[in-house]
């Protein structure tokens, strides 16, 4: 905000030099929305973009032109539909939706691939046989495939698009024009993608548990502790996973959305949130490397199976979820640092 | 604009300063707080009172937690153990390794390995033994016909009748004071108990260890770490103990295992009569062979083995059975030093806290000591 009101002084009183300088112009333009010259020329090539026109149906909304009438309850208003606008967006975008159902089609690849590996039963894991022994246990070895790579691609490229994509197709300086504050949209896009990034993760554990009643036969769970428990409590344990699966999930979309404030091009954003998985994986393959290990936040996506410990190792769990508040925290703050002081020239 | 940016860089430092004191928050409150200091006791007291603790009725109280395995030997660099299974036994010659156990009484007892996606389990209760392999989803059912003997045993003092626990601790640090100096910490913390430990430091300048430190909760006196350091290295070579303890009956849960449904049962009996007899009769057959030619020089903390050892024959029969044995072996001897000296010549392995020589006249030297004191072994004939 300091940004907009130390500019717009330069502003009024030398035109001819705000002209010559693009970046003051687009910052004041941005935060500080008016009658300025320098929007029209902008805004003529970018309402014929596709950008524009999907977000077409959030502009009649009420809630904005009522402005200050009433400020507190409008503005919560207009933080949840912003919000629900922006889920609109996500979830009806095709490439979106194409990445949940290839979520949704490798448990059953995997589900349909073990049953026929498991007709013969001689020197098959264990894993794998109790898969094949409990229908519920294809949802936690589905998890343990797809956690590694490919849920954090389907996140980090929601995440990573989420404020590069914007700026790259030129209509962030749109969306800060609503009198809706950098900070604001920021949690907007951060909700946007730890929703989508739960959506993934319950679209595995839904697709799987499905596969799995359809293929394997249905009863009580054996823990991987040798115990053996109720179906409504292997269930429950279900959810316990899906909600730490997600969680990691999250935590990922925070790193990636922190990579999306600083560049304009989000193909670089989501590239770079998967090289560092990928380095993390790395990593965690060496040895020598076993002291940092528990600080990388990969290393703790894999730890979803303390659900399936006799006790379950709720300290694990615990442990995890603690790394992946810090991970938002640290990169959450990140984005927010660097979005909200960013100028905002395309 | 400037000062705006340093203020909003401001928070994300913030963020990352908070997170780092919550990851080193431990540490920094326990050297605020000062070291918790136990009453001083001589390690004649510590030990009698140890002693009279863990050797009255009950003996161990129950307890579960979590324990942890760190060995940093200085191997050679050893590609096959990273490669071993997380349940070799080999795998525990470097790394670290966590094991969950829960101890309810002295027949009651469950040891789980988690690793990933994995859990192997030991679980005793009464004369029944289980032990559960989730990776090849195998139960097998040990039999034992005596009650079986937890891994904590009460304190290996002697249990003579006339003998009081005060007497026994005495006799014990005499015996140890020939080569051991003892002293007792009572400073130092283990799993966020405050503890007592046991210092051992060999007298012999021909040792590689430093020190042994051996910790006993300072309430209980149950043995909760051992360490044993190396000459001039600060952290332990190798070092065993509880990373978190509580002393509270486990559940039961944790001590009745009924084979899953779909799981391979099988039973192993344990020293069944004739058969195990024989086992040790040819078993005691081959060890007088070995005790014949086996020898020991030294004595103390500098105690070297001399066995008879043909390389040519471990060599063939390690690279019959294949594995990571013979990977082992091979970048073992691939990282060997030829020595020689008056006694011969041959090849030296040394780590950090063990030195082997394996001489071309078919001997295998091992001990804690160092190159010098091993040769010098070489040459006692």
């Amino acid at each position: 905000m300091s940004t907009a009101e130390s500019a717009t002084p330069s502003r009024t009183t030398s035109p001819a030099t705000e002209a010559t300088t693009p970046p003051a112009g687009g910052t004041a333009t941005a935060t500080a929305p008016g009658p300025g010259p320098r929007r029209t020329p902008g805004l003529v090539p970018v309402t014929e973009t596709r950008g524009t026109a999907e977000r077409t149906p959030r502009e009649p909304e009420p809630g904005r032109a009522g402005g200050p009438a009433a400020p507190l309850p409008r503005r919560a208003g207009a933080f949840w539909r912003l919000l629900g606008s922006e889920l609109g967006l996500t979830f009806r975008r095709p490439r979106n939706l194409l990445m949940l159902s290839v979520l949704a089609i490798v448990p059953i690849i995997i589900g349909i691939a073990l049953s026929l590996v498991s007709a013969p039963d001689d020197g098959i894991g264990g894993v794998i046989a109790s898969v094949a022994g409990n229908s519920l246990m294809l949802t936690f070895f589905a998890f343990s495939f797809l956690v590694l790579l490919l849920m954090p691609v389907t996140v980090s490229v929601v995440a990573g698009d989420a404020l590069a994509g914007e700026a790259g197709a030129g209509t962030l300086r749109y969306l800060l024009a609503a009198p809706a504050g950098r900070t604001r949209l920021l949690l907007v896009k951060y909700l946007n993608a730890a929703i989508y990034a739960y959506a993934a993760t319950a679209v595995v554990a839904l697709s799987s548990l499905l596969t799995g009643l359809v293929l394997f036969p249905a009863g009580p769970l054996t823990l991987l502790s040798g115990t053996t428990i109720s179906m409504g409590e292997g269930l429950v344990r279900i959810a316990v996973a899906v909600g730490y699966v997600g969680a990691a999930m999250a935590a990922l979309a925070a790193v990636a959305l922190a990579l999306s404030a600083f560049t304009e091009v989000s193909i670089g954003a989501i590239a770079a949130t998967m090289v560092l998985v990928v380095v993390c994986q790395v990593l965690r393959a060496i040895p020598e490397l076993d002291v940092i290990t528990p600080y990388l936040l990969p290393a703790r996506f894999t730890d979803f199976d303390a659900v399936l410990r006799a006790p379950i190792d709720w300290a694990a769990l615990w442990d995890g979820l603690l790394a992946f508040a810090a991970y938002i925290a640290l990169f959450g703050s990140i984005a927010w640092a660097r979005f909200s002081g960013k100028d905002i020239t395309s | 604009m400037r000062r705006g940016t340093f203020v909003r860089w401001g928070v994300p430092i913030a963020a990352a300063a908070v997170i780092g004191a919550a990851i080193g928050a431990g540490p920094v409150i326990a050297a605020v707080s000062g070291d918790p200091v136990l009453p001083e006791r001589s390690a004649e007291q510590l030990l009698a009172d140890a002693a009279a603790a863990t050797g009255k009725e009950g003996g161990i109280p129950p307890m579960s937690g979590t324990v942890q395995q760190t060995a940093s030997l200085g191997l050679p660099s050893l590609p096959a153990l990273s490669q071993a299974g997380a349940s070799s036994p080999l795998s525990l010659l470097s790394g670290s390794h966590e094991v969950k156990v829960w101890y309810g009484a002295a027949d009651k007892l469950r040891v789980a390995m988690p690793t990933q996606m994995n859990e192997t389990n030991l679980i005793i209760n009464g004369g029944e033994a289980w032990y559960w392999d989730s990776a090849t989803n195998t139960a097998t059912r040990v039999s034992v016909k005596a009650p079986a003997a937890p891994t904590h045993t009460p304190a290996p003092v002697p249990q003579t009748p006339d003998l009081t626990p005060q007497q026994a601790a005495e006799r014990l640090l005499a015996q140890a004071d020939e080569h051991t100096t003892v002293r007792v910490i009572n400073t130092a913390e283990v799993a966020g108990r405050p503890v007592y430990q046991l210092v051992l430091s060999p007298k012999d300048a021909g040792s590689l260890v430093q020190e042994v430190r051996i910790a006993l909760d300072g309430e209980t006196y149950v043995p909760l770490q051992v360490q044993v350091f190396a000459k001039g290295s600060a952290e332990p070579a190798f070092q065993i103990g509880f990373t978190q303890v509580t002393f509270t009956p486990p559940a039961a849960e944790n001590f009745t295992f009924t084979p899953p449904a779909g799981a391979k049962v099988e039973e192993n009996t344990l020293a069944l009569p004739e058969e195990a007899g024989r086992h040790a009769e040819e078993h005691a057959e081959r060890a007088k062979d070995v005790a014949g030619e086996a020898k020991v020089v030294g004595d103390g903390w500098t105690t070297v083995a001399v066995v008879p050892f043909d390389l040519n024959d471990v060599t063939a029969q390690a690279s019959q059975e294949g594995g990571e044995g013979a990977a082992l072996l091979d970048s073992v001897l691939a990282s060997a030093t030829p020595v020689s000296g008056p006694w011969g010549s041959g090849k030296l392995i040394s780590t950090k806290l063990v030195t082997a020589l394996l001489t071309d006249d078919g001997r295998l030297l091992v001990g804690a000591v160092t190159p010098e004191e091993i040769t010098r072994a070489a040459g006692v004939k």
